[in-house]
């Protein structure tokens, strides 16, 4: 990380030693919310006594909630792990207003600015909610907009494959710490995701495992950062469903995708719809409406990177750079060896995380 | 009486001499025909019987035996039934004797009147080998008389076939060359800047060369172009050409421009690579032989067909099995397919979106096996964009290209064969540039390239090198070669 995180975190905490006590709070599974009133009783020592006897009923949040905030700092810079406060300028501003926000964030890179919007659905997806998943990361990164999602397989991963491929940038909430590569197939994709310039966030510590319960709280982070929801394929039930549902308690605009009556995966977007969510029907659609909440989309296209959005043939990098077809293609062979473009069909895109 | 009238068969494309031997005695009315005859042989008698009564000709009375030979060699057809009425004449009539000094083939009508029947050029290639005057149905000797040093004659009746051999007879004006055309001209072609490019290098080297795309990109109509991008035939490729095609009944002489052929995915195995029930009939692949034969919508093809195509495209010749006996056609041709890249065509497109599963994207492309891809050197990929279109200069006319590509070629014959003919060795044998070799080894350290694609990539960079005159293959070339292989 190109920001010197640690000693900021270290010197934070010992500017402020609640921040402290909010960070061994947080590796004790704990809401400061709870521990925190325990603090103003009974000190800081006796906090974490009592939290250790009586707030966290496993041994390993017993344990964990023990150790000094300076040697969990210190861990952290090991994993290249920054820490956000709730409160802090760095911490997503939609998020921080949010009833029930995580108290604090562990976060892997850097979450970008602008305007967010995030997309779900189910894990196990068709092929056609994973090309529509990844046409929307795709328009959403074009636009300029940051893409929100969990990261997960199926529609989440191919979302992000999306905004990662026109070199956009991302941000994945994770249900598990951030040192553990899960689902592991993503491994790559989470590589890339971060070299383009995007965040990797959770609010559990490093070390803690992906467990089915965790999921559904980290649902209220990816609706709570977003400005809006987009369902792409979802069951009844399942984590699309709950994310959409948390959206609609916080007020954001969920936007869905309408399928066959009576398939089961696409039953989810189908209620949403009924129940009024916007029905979107295609990439230029959903940016149409995005445009709507989260404000016309950033111009980042200048002559010069154009084509990093809609990829470059042989034939038009020729005419742009007045050479013979032979150099154009022998030029984009040579940068695709390099890793500096990628090739989908017979366009060449920026390869992600290739110095734009 | 005996008299012999030379014929012919074709054994696979090529004309084998079959005497007719008619022999008339005293005896029983009796008219047999002896070796190896089919149906429609045996039937010649009929017609024969009726055609000499109604040419007011006598038809003999006792036992004639008629011995097609050599007797093993299946003969099938009605066109014996010429040479068998010239035979008969010359036996039982010693003036008519010479009638029978001809190559003949022939079917005749009950009437006495001539019909047309393939494998005309077959006998006038016999003719001129045996120095015989070639009597042919009138419209086959026209498309015969095209071949020079064959004295053909048509005859449009029994009675006019009589007169050759007595030395009347009328040579056939040959088949004046009908208003060919080596298909559209790639000025036609809008951009596609690339795939034009790619379809030069295809066209220099030989390379086959497989174009994938949404529909409507002008994948069909780019191979379409490829016949006016080759150099014309010469006059031996002309003879082969034309020989293969008389052995399906069709004629093509005199045409200078590669044939094309562009098999539909529904035929049959027999019509694409040959074979058939009864008579055998060259198959597409044969027709194509010294052209281009274009597979569209290659993921169409059945994979059988599409396998039992390996062989002859590596061979350059398809050997069919009979029962008895094996027929080979040639069949060196250079391929071009064209293929959506999944069953709805929009994998990987710009704009529009792939509705296709992942299961049906698989099973799509598992149909177009593995071995027969990597017969293909070139691999490229057409996308729609209209900016790509337009931004384009005006396309080069077929005719510069072809300039271009005959040049290159010549280089190559200069040096042996074409490039994608080349041995493994004779590849490491060209003048490889350090750079070029280096760059090799780094495409395939990034696993662009496979080792097998590495040896494609090696033999159209070549072919790159001279277009470019380059008498050294250097890093640009490979370079390029790279870009004209997706995977």
């Amino acid at each position: 990380m190109n920001r010197a995180t640690l000693p900021g975190l270290a010197e934070r905490l010992v500017e402020d030693a609640a921040l402290g006590w909010r960070l061994q709070f947080a590796f004790g599974g704990l809401h400061p919310d709870a521990a925190l009133p325990l603090l103003g009783a009974h000190g800081a020592e006796g906090a974490v006594a009592r939290v250790a006897a009586a707030g966290a009923r496993r041994a390993r949040s017993r344990d964990a909630v023990k150790v000094p905030a300076v040697e969990r700092a210190g861990q952290l810079a090991g994993l290249g792990i920054e820490v956000v406060f709730r409160g802090d300028d760095a911490y997503p501003a939609r998020l921080a207003d949010r009833q029930g926000a995580p108290d604090l964030l562990f976060v892997l890179g850097s979450w970008p600015a602008g305007p967010a919007a995030a997309v779900v659905g189910t894990r196990r997806c068709s092929s056609y909610g994973r090309n529509l998943a990844t046409a929307y990361g795709q328009a959403i990164a074009n636009a300029g907009w940051v893409l929100i999602s969990g990261l997960a397989r199926g529609i989440d991963g191919a979302a992000h494959r999306g905004t990662v491929a026109v070199g956009g940038s991302g941000v994945a909430v994770l249900g598990c710490g951030l040192d553990i590569a899960y689902p592991r197939e993503h491994a790559t994709l989470r590589d890339q995701l971060l070299e383009s310039g995007g965040a990797i966030v959770s609010e559990y510590p490093p070390g803690t495992p992906p467990e089915a319960w965790r999921f559904p709280p980290r649902n209220r982070i990816i609706s709570g950062a977003a400005q809006a929801v987009v369902v792409v394929e979802a069951a009844i039930k399942g984590g699309a469903l709950i994310t959409a549902n948390t959206a609609l308690d916080q007020g954001v605009p969920v936007f869905a995708t309408p399928g066959d009556v009576g398939k089961a995966s696409a039953a989810g977007c189908n209620h949403l719809i009924r129940d009024g969510a916007h029905p979107v029907l295609d990439p230029s659609d959903l940016i149409a409406e995005l445009e709507l909440i989260l404000g016309p989309p950033r111009q980042t296209r200048d002559a010069q990177n154009e084509w990093a959005w809609e990829g470059i043939s042989v034939e038009r990098m020729a005419v742009s750079h007045a050479m013979t077809i032979a150099e154009a293609a022998a030029t984009l062979s040579r940068a695709e060896l390099a890793g500096a473009v990628v090739r989908h069909g017979d366009r060449y895109y920026p390869a992600p995380g290739a110095g734009r | 009486m005996f008299a012999k009238v030379t014929s012919v068969a074709l054994v696979g494309v090529d004309p084998q001499p079959v005497d007719v031997e008619v022999h008339v005695t005293n005896g029983r009315s009796v008219f047999t025909i002896v070796g190896l005859p089919d149906t429609a042989v045996r039937e010649a008698k009929e017609r024969v019987r009726a055609a000499f009564r109604n040419s007011g000709l006598h038809f003999p009375g006792g036992t004639v035996v008629v011995n097609l030979s050599p007797a093993d060699l299946p003969k099938a057809g009605s066109a014996y039934d010429l040479p068998i009425a010239l035979g008969l004449l010359a036996a039982i009539d010693d003036k008519h004797a010479a009638a029978a000094r001809v190559v003949a083939l022939g079917e005749l009508g009950l009437d006495g009147a001539l019909r047309h029947i393939r494998g005309g050029f077959g006998a006038a290639l016999l003719g001129r080998r045996l120095g015989l005057p070639v009597v042919l149905p009138a419209e086959a000797a026209a498309d015969a008389a095209v071949l020079e040093g064959a004295e053909v004659f048509g005859a449009g009746t029994l009675g006019e076939a009589i007169q050759v051999g007595l030395g009347r007879g009328v040579p056939a004006a040959p088949r004046t060359a009908s208003g060919e055309s080596p298909g559209p001209d790639l000025a036609e072609v809008r951009g596609q800047g690339g795939a034009r490019r790619a379809l030069e290098i295809a066209a220099a080297g030989g390379h086959h060369i497989l174009m994938s795309g949404p529909p409507g990109v002008g994948k069909t109509l780019l191979a379409r172009c490829m016949p006016s991008l080759l150099p014309a035939l010469s006059p031996e490729d002309q003879l082969e050409v034309a020989l293969a095609w008389a052995a399906a009944g069709l004629s093509r002489f005199g045409m200078l421009a590669p044939p094309f052929r562009s098999p539909h995915h529904s035929a049959t195995l027999p019509a694409l690579i040959g074979g058939g029930s009864g008579v055998p009939v060259p198959g597409e692949v044969t027709l194509a032989h010294r052209g281009v034969l274009f597979l569209d919508e290659l993921g169409e093809f059945p994979a059988p067909l599409i396998d039992s195509l390996r062989q002859p495209i590596e061979d350059g010749h398809v050997v069919v099995a009979r029962k008895g006996s094996t027929i080979t056609y040639p069949s060196a041709v250079q391929l071009i397919a064209a293929t959506n890249p999944c069953p709805c065509g929009f994998l990987d497109d710009g704009g529009q979106l792939c509705i296709c599963s992942q299961r049906a994207i698989d099973r799509y492309r598992s149909r177009m096996s593995g071995p027969f891809l990597d017969r293909f050197d070139l691999r490229i990929h057409l996308s729609r964009v209209a900016h790509d279109r337009l931004a384009g200069p005006p396309g080069e006319p077929s005719s510069t290209v072809r300039a271009r590509v005959i040049a290159a070629r010549k280089r190559q014959q200069a040096r042996g064969s074409l490039n994608s003919k080349l041995a493994r060795a004779e590849i490491d044998e060209l003048a490889w540039e350090d750079a070029a070799v280096r760059r090799l080894d780094e495409a395939v350290d990034v696993n662009r390239l496979s080792p097998r694609g590495w040896e494609r990539v090696r033999r159209v960079a070549a072919t790159i090198a001279d277009l470019d005159e380059s008498t050294v293959i250097a890093d640009g070339h490979v370079s390029e070669a790279l870009a004209y292989r997706v995977t």
